[in-house]
């Protein structure tokens, strides 16, 4: 063993050493009308990202208006004036790229993914939508049609998801903007009209309330050119402002049981309110998450799937499920999502995973766990930075929520710098029994809708 | 180097022109840039190991894959699922290292290393910060040939295999590939896609190991390493020692693989509370390597693939049935299967299933319009492109040269292979393989809520979801 932790520490070394030449070059810029603009070269391989983020997601949706961001979103393939319905999927893909939009709570984002000789097609596309949606009552009938349809696939015919996504917002928040479905109902989207979407489109979708990020096999000098050609003279608009999404401090301890008819296996979804974005706490706890969850030497896994024979599957993450440490805007959470052997109580399921918690509440993380676990992190972040459009994801949130694009190079650090002492403090600050939320979905018998009891606690 | 510098002239050109760019018309650019493969290096150790060694300097990081013919075609008739049981339990225990050992050095080095099988291959992938490549390939070689398969980690295994197996049957999706796979593959090695509860539960070390032995060999493997590679000499040096050793072994005779003949049949599973209908519509499809299987490729892109394709625009877009359409060509070493896939609410299963099988019909009844293909060829061409941006994704294309069979330069050949696929080629294998009269239809949903709706197509075998 000892010569193992010294060929580690070696190890280490260089790697931190070259890891450090893994640099990612970034440009960024703001044109007159406001839209952020960041450049990032690589010339490796020949393609480029065009990526789009709108700051606005289901948090900033009204009351009866619950999934009104998703509709948006949807329409924004729709057509715009000199872009006919159907062609915006048809040009990317027809010139060898992919591309897709996706609704998150705090943001929306749309993507290209194009061979690099497609920029400036990719950005005429952008920017004819973000200058001239067409907003027509057929294209809203339809989509309508296509978002249920999602939720049917994606929600209603799936175990586990209409709990995640109806009922555990409600356990983990009680300010409305946060609590609500972001799927949404189909009321609320049978009943909103094309002023809804004009309206939203206005408010939100000007170049003063987005970011443009450009990654990959491009020429800096010509890319801003074209940028400033498609996107120059689009006009902006009063800043939008944030909704307020502000919690009640005292957040009470709360559970909920889920029948589920879909699933076979029972769940449980653990929550505790997270720390501020960027704060020392979010470092810590994203620490404390990577050393019970990440990895095949986790804690999860080595004490419960391997020594309890408990845990069957499991997920975590600061934000989870909507959003991940990167994209985390508070409030969000810290939560974990397992999927666990039916001769255990869901009781002591919770047990078992606060008892986890224990141990990194009351005991320092020895010196050699905590090499393994930066390490780890070290790594996966160079994998998840080697495609363009994670590069692009990264650097649109830093630019969107931090105004700082650049941390792409710096976050890990501040990651990294997280001592034994902070994780231990962070897991006593905030994952503690009496500020966690609990949602256990049991299997029900096939044929009957979900159905949820509180139970008082 | 000489296209790239023109391109870049031309987008110069167009930037410079800023004022006066004609907002109605997507912009002119130049060409698709050409792009070349990293350098592939192959070679063979003397018991039969095959090396591919690619010099891919990008990012700090090593890729491994270790390929066996050795998937779950070979599993034995009552023990459907051995292979991917295999594949779990490799990195699970070896003679001189834990469980817990093995997950503890994997991590050390930034890395991951697991296995599965898949109906073909077994593949054992790892990856790993580059300093540490010979440490990867150390472990890759004692969970290749020491493997223990200790009793504790089997008995977990089966226990949550049970579990994660009856959450995979709540899946309609699940059940609709299950159907099709026996409808296609008859009761072909193809036909299950799964373990049964039954065969989970008669696993142990004995046939596990004796599984190992005989496909885990030499002369059934090829290595892949890609990444920030040392010096060549040195690589295989290290490479030599931890598997030159290694001992070659008669392979068994390859499975019987009788693919019965395509025939219509309408399995409807009773999914009681479905929201939703899943519609499957297939039947087997030649290989990759078969003369067919370019214009094939090429046609099924025209109908299912992506947001621009027949399927998606008519079925999504104009009808608004569903959020998905599309279709899918699974090729598989000796046999593959086609089929269009899509999930419509239940009162529209009648008019989306009859949309289904006329997008399939008008594949064969006329020619893909020269337009309509030449976008196909260059989505195909670009997603290419784009899949070889990470060093997982030239690995994993690389693998599918070895699970599959496929000549050497294949990938370095694809796009101009796609490139000279004809209409009427598309027109001709369409007749044989994407017009649907002979085509299984599996529908998975809610039987008294679409039942009457699905017997409108035929004769209808309920089965019950289990």
């Amino acid at each position: 063993m000892k010569k193992l932790t010294i060929s580690l520490l070696f190890v280490c070394a260089i790697f931190f050493a070259r890891g450090a030449d893994f640099t990612i070059p970034v440009e960024s810029s703001k044109l007159a009308n406001g839209l952020r603009v960041i450049l990032s070269k690589d010339n490796a391989v020949p393609v480029v990202t065009v990526y789009m983020i709108y700051d606005v997601g289901a948090r900033s949706e009204e009351m009866g208006r619950t999934g009104f961001a998703h509709l948006f979103e949807h329409m924004m393939f729709e057509g715009s004036k000199n872009v006919p319905k159907g062609m915006h999927f048809a040009t990317v893909e027809s010139n060898g790229g992919t591309l897709n939009g996706s609704t998150h709570p705090d943001f929306t984002d749309y993507f290209d993914l194009l061979p690099s000789n497609k920029l400036a097609t990719a950005l005429w596309l952008e920017s004819d939508r973000m200058r001239s949606l067409a907003i027509t009552d057929e294209n809203l009938k339809n989509q309508k049609e296509a978002v249920k349809q999602e939720r049917r696939l994606s929600f209603d015919n799936q175990p586990y998801s209409t709990a995640i996504v109806d009922v555990w917002p409600t356990l983990m928040f009680r300010n409305w903007q946060s609590s609500h479905s972001l799927i949404g109902s189909f009321e609320d989207l049978n009943s909103s009209s094309i002023e809804d979407v004009a309206k939203f489109f206005k408010t939100y979708y000007a170049p003063n309330n987005a970011a443009l990020v450009l990654v990959g096999d491009l020429q800096i000098p010509e890319a801003k050119k074209l940028v400033e050609t498609y996107f120059g003279d689009i006009p902006s608009q009063p800043q939008p402002k944030r909704p307020d999404l502000s919690e009640p401090a005292d957040f009470q301890s709360r559970k909920q049981v889920y029948k589920d008819p879909l699933a076979r296996v029972p769940g449980l979804v653990i929550g505790y309110p997270g720390p501020k974005r960027r704060s020392p706490d979010y470092y810590a706890l994203n620490m404390v998450d990577a050393v019970l969850t990440g990895g095949d030497s986790s804690r999860f896994r080595l004490d419960l799937v391997k020594g309890k024979k408990s845990v069957i599957q499991y997920e975590a993450n600061l934000g989870w499920p909507f959003a991940s440490p990167v994209d985390y805007r508070d409030p969000e959470p810290y939560a974990i999502f397992l999927l666990y052997n039916p001769a255990f109580t869901a009781d002591q399921m919770v047990s078992q995973v606060q008892d986890e918690i224990a141990k990194l509440q009351s005991e320092p993380l020895d010196a050699k766990d905590l090499e393994r676990v930066k390490t780890q992190m070290r790594a996966n972040r160079i994998k998840e930075l080697q495609s363009s459009l994670n590069r692009a994801r990264a650097l649109a949130q830093y630019a969107l929520a931090d105004g700082k694009p650049e941390l792409i190079n710096t976050e890990l650090d501040a990651m990294l710098a997280v001592t034994p002492a902070q994780i231990q403090a962070a897991a006593k600050k905030y994952l503690s029994a009496d500020r966690r939320a609990v949602l256990q979905i049991d299997p029900a018998p096939a044929g009957g809708s979900g159905k949820s009891s509180k139970e008082g606690q | 180097m000489a296209t790239k510098t023109l391109w870049i002239l031309a987008i110069t050109a167009l930037g410079l022109a800023a004022q006066t760019v004609d907002r109605t018309k997507p912009p002119q650019t130049p060409p698709i840039p050409s792009y070349k493969l990293p350098p592939v290096s192959e070679t063979k150790l003397p018991n039969g190991l095959g090396i591919v060694l690619v010099d891919d300097a990008r990012f700090p990081l090593v890729t491994v894959r270790l390929n066996f013919q050795a998937g779950n075609k070979f599993d034995p008739p009552d023990r459907p699922g051995l292979a991917d049981a295999v594949a779990s339990l490799l990195n699970e225990g070896t003679k001189t290292r834990t469980s817990r050992q093995i997950s503890e050095e994997t991590d050390a080095m930034g890395g991951s290393l697991s296995a599965d099988a898949g109906p073909d291959s077994l593949t054992i992938s790892g990856n790993a910060v580059s300093e540490s490549l010979s440490r990867l390939l150390t472990l890759l070689a004692d969970v290749t040939m020491n493997a223990t398969f200790p009793q504790d980690e089997v008995d977990l295994y089966k226990q949550n295999r049970i579990q994660n197996l009856r959450a995979e049957r709540s899946e309609p999706s699940f059940l609709a590939r299950e159907k099709m796979s026996q409808a296609v593959y008859g009761s072909s090695p193809y036909s299950h896609i799964a373990p049964t509860e039954q065969a989970i539960g008669k696993l142990d070390a004995k046939v596990l190991g004796s599984f190992r032995e005989t496909f885990l060999v030499p002369n059934n493997a090829t290595l892949l390493v890609i990444g920030r590679l040392p010096a060549r000499a040195e690589l295989l040096k290290t490479v030599t020692q931890l598997f030159g050793s290694w001992q070659q072994r008669q392979l068994p005779a390859p499975p019987q693989m009788a693919i019965p003949a395509p025939h219509r049949q309408i399995v409807l599973v009773d999914r009681p509370g479905s929201v939703q209908a899943d519609i499957h519509v297939g039947r087997s499809a030649p290989t990759r390597l078969s003369p067919e299987y370019f214009p094939l490729a090429v046609g099924n892109s025209v109908l299912g693939t992506g947001a621009n394709s027949r399927i998606f625009r008519n079925i999504r877009e104009k009808e608004g049935f569903a959020y998905d359409a599309h279709t899918e060509y699974n090729t598989k070493r000796e046999a593959s299967d086609l089929a269009a896939v899509t999930q419509v609410r239940n009162e529209v299963i009648e008019p989306a299933l009859r949309a289904v099988l006329a997008e399939l019909e008008n594949m064969a009844s006329a020619p893909v319009p020269a337009a309509e293909l030449t976008n196909t060829k260059n989505f195909l061409s670009g997603i290419y492109l784009i899949r070889l941006e990470t060093q997982d994704g030239l690995a994993t294309q690389l693998n599918l040269i070895q699970t599959l069979g496929l000549p050497k330069d294949y990938l370095e050949t694809y796009t101009t292979r796609v490139r000279s696929v004809e209409p009427g080629q598309i027109q001709d294998v369409s007749k044989k393989y994407i017009a649907p009269d002979q085509d299984a239809i599996i529908v998975v949903g809610d039987a008294s809520k679409i039942g009457d709706a699905v017997r409108k197509f035929g004769e209808v075998t309920v089965v019950k979801a289990e």
